[in-house]
This record gives structure tokens, sequence and C-alpha cells, in this order.
């Protein structure tokens, strides 16, 4: 946008959210999905097309030179803005069905169907690491030379605030003699977090003064606390279901270690996050998490779904405070010069330029 | 045998869950699009008593909301609720 550039974002509504407004210079669109249906893709499919509505009259004000979408859930409204509009769509893949829950039904496999289409329409694909570009063209037969690798950006410089470390740790059950491992993130089977509980004894049984904060929410969210019950450690972790950006800032900042323990991950923006508020992170080396992190350097690589390895990545951070600040600090310096959102955008634009023929 | 319980015993989504998301795709996330209990028997195909139960249980999660219009009890899914529809949809 410092650049001359007007940004028109088109997106769904919320409860109490203007049908318009302008954020920052950016002016968003919001669609009123007035028909509804119990079944995920038949919604799904709707609201595209009350997507679809919002973007053509959106493209009245704006005079849009290129759609972009992100995933395959606004796939139809992009590719059919595409070809009404004329103009060149660029999709972003986060993710993918066969990567997040294999090939499992009829719902799945139409997913899958959905993202190749939308890959297939696209003039460009972004990725946001090696691996999802491995995997975008490896299952969708997307020609490399049509992927840009652009990885997420944080903003550092949201974690540069002062917290009262001690009072935001009591808040959240944590004591001032006992150790934070926290996790953050979705509470689904892809994130791997039961291997984590799974590991609480091991690292309890070298740390007895060890809490575990658990933060977000998900399906699965009932079945881990039985399981933390079952495991006997239900009274060490707390579930805090989804917090607010402040508290999560400010908790994330107070933690001891944060633990990443995906068992899929394209990305592994969590992990990032850890480095940008100075707390040293433990991850399994998958996906795009093995890109993001550096073993020994910027993190702790540790297998995924192995208990033992998360337990004794842990144990590796909490009982050497020497190590632990050379992973700091080497993690810090690392998100402030590669992921940054200014790097990041310019990539985008350069994508961009590219598409429209300026490039 | 194992100390631990399996990997997923009971990792599925749970009903009221399910339930939560079908409220939340036929549009009754607001006050003004909130629904009574037969109207949305129609649009889930559930008994009234099964749809009762999960709204009571999805009440006291703060999922789900109610409203008091034209003497019927209407529902429709909380803010926290439209969160946690998004967290199984991502």
């Amino acid at each position: 946008m410092k650049d001359g550039n007007e940004v028109g974002v088109v997106t769904l509504d919320f409860p109490g959210a203007p049908d318009y407004e302008e954020i920052e210079g950016f002016k968003v669109y919001r669609s009123k999905t007035e028909v509804g249906h119990p079944n995920f893709l038949t919604w799904a499919f709707l609201f595209n097309h009350f997507l679809e509505k919002t973007l053509a009259g959106a493209n009245r004000d704006c005079k849009f030179d290129l759609i972009h979408i992100h995933d395959w859930l606004v796939g139809p409204a992009g590719i059919g803005g595409k070809h009404f509009l004329d103009k060149p769509l660029v999709c972003t893949m986060h993710s993918t069905e066969h990567g997040r829950s294999s090939l499992h039904g009829p719902d799945s496999y139409m997913i899958d169907g959905m993202e190749w289409w939308t890959c297939y329409e696209a003039s460009r694909v972004i990725v946001t690491s090696n691996s999802m570009k491995g995997e975008v063209c490896g299952h969708f037969h997307v020609p490399g030379e049509k992927v840009d690798v652009i990885p997420n950006g944080v903003g550092v410089e949201k974690y540069d605030v002062e917290v009262d470390r001690w009072a935001v740790r009591r808040r959240f059950g944590v004591g001032d003699h006992e150790k934070l491992v926290l996790y953050v993130g979705r509470l689904v089977p892809q994130k791997g977090v039961e291997y984590l509980i799974r590991a609480v004894p091991r690292i309890s049984g070298r740390f007895h003064e060890a809490k575990f904060v658990i933060v977000g929410e998900g399906w699965m969210r009932s079945h881990l606390e039985w399981l933390a019950d079952q495991i006997g450690q239900r009274w060490r972790i707390n579930f805090t279901g989804f917090i607010s950006d402040e508290d999560l800032v400010a908790l994330t900042k107070s933690a001891d270690v944060l633990v990443v323990p995906s068992v899929y991950e394209p990305f592994g923006i969590v992990a990032l996050e850890g480095m940008a508020a100075k707390v040293p992170v433990v991850a399994s080396q998958v996906g795009g998490l093995a890109e993001v992190v550096e073993h020994d350097r910027t993190g702790v690589y540790v297998h995924s779904r192995s208990t033992d390895s998360i337990a004794w990545g842990v144990e590796r951070v909490l009982s050497d405070p020497g190590y632990r600040d050379w992973l700091v600090k080497n993690g810090y310096e690392t998100v402030r010069n590669r992921f940054s959102w200014k790097a990041i955008a310019q990539q985008t634009a350069e994508v961009y330029k590219r598409v429209l023929g300026e490039g | 045998m194992s100390r631990y319980p399996p990997v997923y015993p009971r990792a599925e989504l749970p009903e009221e869950f399910r339930f939560l998301c079908m409220l939340h795709n036929v549009g009754a996330i607001t006050a003004e699009r909130s629904l009574a209990v037969a109207d949305i028997a129609k649009w889930t195909n559930e008994e009234a008593p099964t749809i009762q139960e999960h709204l009571r249980r999805l009440g006291e999660l703060g999922y789900v909301q109610s409203v008091r219009k034209d003497d019927q009890d209407r529902f429709h899914v909380s803010v926290m609720g439209i969160r946690k529809v998004l967290t199984l949809y991502s």
C-alpha cells in the first residue's frame, strides 16, 4: 500500500461488524450469507456465491487488477471472479486436505478436488514453505515454476511490550517457583498436542515444579482433558481455551519453553511467534517447521509423535539456562531478519508484478 | 499393557459440536437470526429432545445464546461459538 497500491478485502460478515469499513487504509467489504445449509460443503458453496456477489460490488468501487485468495474455502468465489472480471488469480495454499487428514471420504475427496482446481485456475500459486511446494507440486502436479515460496511473517514489535511476568504466570496458575511449559494452537490431531500431554509424566518426573498451559480450542479439547485426567496429570495442565491477543503475547513472553509438537505443519507460525517473544522453542521436525527452526541454533528439534523425544527437548531447554539464552538470541534475530512483514509484502508484490506482466 | 490410554479412544467430533456447526451453517449467528427448536428440527432433522439437550450443553459452554421472542425461546450461536466452529473448519 505504501507503493500506492489499493487493497480491497472481501470477507464474510461477523456479528456486529459493518458491511463496509476501512481499516488502516484497507477497504473491507463484508458479505452476508443470506441462505444457509447444515451441511458444511453446501454451506461453503453457498457463502462463496455470496462472496462472489460482494466481489462484483467491490470491483465497482476498487477496479481490481488481480484477485488473491487463500485456500480452497474461497476457491469458487476467486475462480468465478477471475472469469467475470477477466483478471488474473493468485492463490496461497496454506495446507492441503491430503496433508491435513489424508483423504477419507466423499467430502474429503471433493475438498481435494477443489484444491486442485484452485491451483489449476491460478496464474501463480504461493506456498509458505518448500515442504508445501513439494506437497502442491507432487499431489496436484502443479509445475514447480508456477509456485512461489513466501513464508508467513511475524511482527516482532507486537512482542516489544513490558509485561509483569510473575503476575501473568500466577494468573494462569503457575507459581513463582514453577516452570511454565506452553502450547499454543488448535486442539486437533495434526497439532500433536496429545503427545505433549503424554510427555507430561516424564517431564514432571525431572522437573517436579513443571506446569503446562494449553492455549486454544478445537474439537479434541474434551478428549485431551480426559487424557490428562487418565494419566493423573490434569492438575498440572491448564486448558485456557481462547484468550485475548494481549494475554497471548504476555503469556508467551512469560513462558519458560514453547512446545510445537505438530505431526503435520505446512509452516509453523507459532514457532516464529515464540522466537519473536524471546522464548525457547521445542518443535517437531516436520514440514515447514523444519525450515523455520534450525536445530541447536534457533530451537530444538524433536521427533513428531514421540513423547520421549518431546520430553527430551523440553528437559534440554529447561536444564541449561546458557543454552536457553543462546536459542532465544538466535531465534529473535532470525525472526527479525527473515520473517518481517515488510520483507514478505515485498515478495508478494513481486509475484503480483510478475502476474501483471510488470516484473 | 501400556500405562497410558490409547491415542484416540474418544477423539471424534462430539455430537453437540456437529450440531453447533449446523446451527452456524444455517445462519443462526445473531439474535435477529435466532431459531426456535421447531425451526432447528426442520433444518437438522434432529428430534426436539436431542436438540434441547445439545442446546443445554452448548449454552453451558457459552457457545449458544437464547433470546425470548414471540413467547418462544430462540437460539443462536454466540461469538465464542462462532470461534469454536471456525477452529473446526480451518
